[in-house]
């Protein structure tokens, strides 16, 4: 009970300072800042599936590539579609789109599932280059962020700071919300099924339908951070659905380790922040990404969290008891 | 549990404070932006565009800068993705204020940094991306091209067959909307000014084929007098290394045919001796400005300004006189200064069309001769000029509606 007060206080604190970021940070840093948040939210949808439920999928950008578009094409075709109806669109899309490669993929582990979500990578990424005619191929499209509608007022969210208000109260409750799940007994199946998937079975669980559910849900997560990486950059082009937006979140959860859930967060934290500044000083940035990714995998397989997890028991004197899941993780 | 929330908030806020940048404010100069592929395939093409800016401001900054200040060229790695070249903007827009961005190479990379020009009300000029749509359907107000596109280099070369008085074309496209819209300008063109001329073949192949035997014999069957192609890259050198041992030995009229690295890689002259260009910049333009700034370009650097540099030199001086001419570098000013702006340069006489912002100029054409003064290997002869009359598209006929702000 204890732990969960304290993560409740730790969420509000961090929104608190997530509202005086604006008054502090200059244009530029908010609007780093914004695309931290969104990447964060695409990051602990990969860690619900590999962190949490072992399972290596390299095909996640089919996911937040498909919500960037339906957000960008509904969005172009639709007049008058209001900045959350877009991003409705594109959820309910990805979230349909899940169910049904879930489905296909479910009996599938290992080598085989991963194998198989990269095949359908190729696939969307395929289809979004040829199809000229609805996703600009090569040219991308652009768009203009459309106006939010309350019901009872309509907001601009044209400038740097009212739309990363949004962003903080929208994907920052999405965090939340995926922070909660793994709290449910949904997410703690997930945990136990990863452990001992044939202790499950014989328990009555049907694990395949477990899986499915949480192949469907993170899809759905990635596809919203999608239509909001849309909505921030106003553009989008195939490198949303290319393997490389699949390498990006395998580097920011492995660099903020798969072993707790603000892990990947600490990941796109550092991964957006490398990428900004080092493509500032040297065209090879990805060359640097590549060997922290080496570096990270080889020497600290759990990742920063993981680090700051041991330096914090070490100077609190306790005996590190290596955690061996985000479940006992949680203890920030 | 306590000590380890205000540790966790300790290391967000560490993080927080290294990731505000060194302000070093620079308000004595002027920034340009320079989106160009500076890694991968393109590289090449991208790095010599780039040469050519960073003259023209080496140039200004040694007359005493443009009001003033000097300009700054700032490369930005495309990596010939428009999400890059965007994100890398969008940055430099926000952290340093710069209002002026230009670029040469992909005409997708153009059509995105066009938008993003617009949305941020900066400025962007092409002196490369030549599709015609983005001073066409696509226009808008922020963006300008101070170069040929797609319409104009077409219109030049069939003017030029037109007036050679060859009867029978064959032209061959890449199968996709650049080739596709080359030949549709070309046909248009090669039907007004000469009539009865005839194509006899028209051909598409995928962009990057490596066998063009079918396409070859199908041209030679034709018997065209003259060929017709908007071919670049390796579909150009492949097309000449397959095409002439098989006999196809008419003349090759080509967007792209005065690269000095295209003919050095294809590594015989015979191949290419006898070859048609048009460009709005070539080495060898008769004029004496042209001849000036050759020679001032090969004592500083050491080598000439061929096709690609000069295009951007040229492009950038005629956007410093925009500047000049508005007195500021507020961004509304500039495009006011701009259009309706003439600029007597190294490649004649420029004026940049208010109605679309694409700029109006004569192109040259030049034919690859055995022996030039420039290399050793085989290269362009004197230009002769096509004039900007000849080459316009009227303004009623380029599907832009420029809006006003």
């Amino acid at each position: 009970m204890k732990l969960k007060t304290n993560s409740y206080i730790v969420i509000i604190v961090l929104f608190l300072l997530g509202a005086v970021m604006p008054l502090v940070l200059r244009r530029y840093n908010l609007f780093m800042l914004t695309e931290i948040i969104i990447f964060a939210l695409y990051a602990v949808s990969y860690n619900l599936l590999l962190g949490y439920a072992g399972l290596l999928s390299f095909g996640h950008a089919m996911f937040f590539g498909l919500g960037a578009f339906v957000a960008a094409v509904s969005i172009i075709h639709i007049p008058g579609l209001t900045l959350l109806s877009a991003v409705i669109i594109s959820l309910v899309i990805t979230t349909i789109t899940g169910f049904l490669i879930g489905g296909l993929l479910l009996r599938h582990k290992g080598a085989y599932f991963a194998l198989l979500t990269m095949a359908f990578n190729a696939l969307f990424y395929a289809v979004a280059t040829k199809w000229h005619s609805v996703t600009g191929g090569d040219d991308g499209l652009s768009i203009s962020r459309p106006e939010m509608d309350l019901g009872f007022a309509s907001l601009s969210v044209s400038s740097v700071s009212s739309f990363y208000y949004l962003i903080l109260i929208v994907v920052g409750a999405s965090i939340v919300f995926c922070w909660y799940f793994t709290h449910t007994a949904m997410g703690k199946t997930v945990l136990l099924m990863r452990e001992n998937e044939e202790r499950m079975k014989f328990l009555g669980y049907n694990t395949n339908i477990s899986r499915l559910i949480l192949f469907t849900f993170t899809g759905a997560i990635a596809g919203l951070a999608g239509a909001f990486y849309t909505l921030h950059f106003q553009f989008v082009s195939i490198s949303a659905i290319s393997i490389d937006m699949t390498t990006a979140v395998l580097l920011m959860v492995f660099v903020g380790g798969t072993r707790t859930f603000w892990g990947p967060i600490l990941g796109a934290f550092v991964y957006i922040i490398f990428q900004n500044y080092l493509s500032d000083i040297t065209d090879r940035w990805p060359l640097f990404m590549g060997l922290i990714f080496v570096f990270m995998v080889l020497y600290v397989p759990g990742g920063l969290s993981q680090t700051i997890v041991s330096i914090r028991q070490w100077f609190s004197g306790r005996t590190g008891t290596q955690d061996n899941g985000p479940a006992k993780a949680e203890e920030t | 549990m306590k000590r380890s929330i205000i540790k966790s908030l300790c290391f967000l806020s560490a993080v927080l404070i290294l990731s505000l940048p060194l302000y070093a404010a620079a308000a004595d100069t002027i920034k340009i932006g320079a989106t160009e592929p500076l890694s991968g395939t393109f590289k090449d093409i991208g790095e010599r565009y780039l040469d050519g800016v960073v003259y023209a401001a080496k140039v200004i900054n040694a007359k005493g800068g443009l009001l003033g200040k000097k300009v700054e060229v700032v490369p930005i790695d495309s990596e010939l993705k428009p999400d890059v070249a965007t994100r890398k903007a969008q940055n430099l827009i926000m952290k340093d204020d710069v209002r002026f961005f230009c670029g040469g190479t992909g005409s997708s990379v153009g059509a995105a940094m066009s938008q993003l020009a617009e949305r941020e009300n900066v400025i962007m000029y092409t002196y490369g991306m030549a599709a015609a749509t983005m001073t066409g359907a696509k226009c808008n107000r922020n963006f300008f091209r101070p170069c040929a596109n797609t319409d104009q280099q077409s219109y030049a070369l069939a003017e030029l067959i037109a007036r050679k008085g060859y009867g029978k074309v064959a032209i061959i496209a890449q199968d996709y909307s650049f080739g596709q819209e080359a030949l549709a300008a070309f046909k248009k063109k090669l039907a007004q000014a000469n009539p009865s001329a005839k194509i006899v073949a028209e051909l598409y192949h995928p962009a990057g084929t490596k066998d063009y035997a079918p396409y070859i014999s199908q041209i030679i069957a034709a018997k065209p007098d003259v060929i017709f192609t908007p071919n670049w890259g390796n579909d150009l050198t492949i097309l000449l290394k397959q095409g002439r041992p098989m006999g196809m030995s008419q003349k090759i009229f080509s967007y792209y045919i005065n690269d000095e690295v295209t003919i050095q890689a294809l590594g015989d002259d015979s191949l290419m001796i006898g070859n048609m260009g048009a460009e709005v910049y070539t080495l060898s333009i008769p004029t004496k400005k042209n001849e000036e700034f050759v020679a001032s370009f090969y004592k500083d650097m050491g080598y000439y300004p061929t096709w690609l540099r000069g295009k951007a030199y040229v492009a950038t001086m005629f956007w410093a006189e925009a500047v000049k001419k508005a007195g500021t570098t507020d961004v509304d000013a500039v495009i006011k200064a701009w259009e309706g702006l003439t600029y007597d340069g190294p490649a004649g006489l420029w004026t940049m069309r208010a109605c679309d912002h694409q700029a109006q100029m004569p192109l040259w054409y030049t034919e690859i001769v055995a022996k030039t003064k420039f290399f050793d290997h085989a290269f362009e002869a004197p230009a002769g000029m096509a004039e900007a009359k000849d080459v316009s598209v009227p303004c009623a006929e380029t599907g832009c509606i420029m809006k006003k702000k």
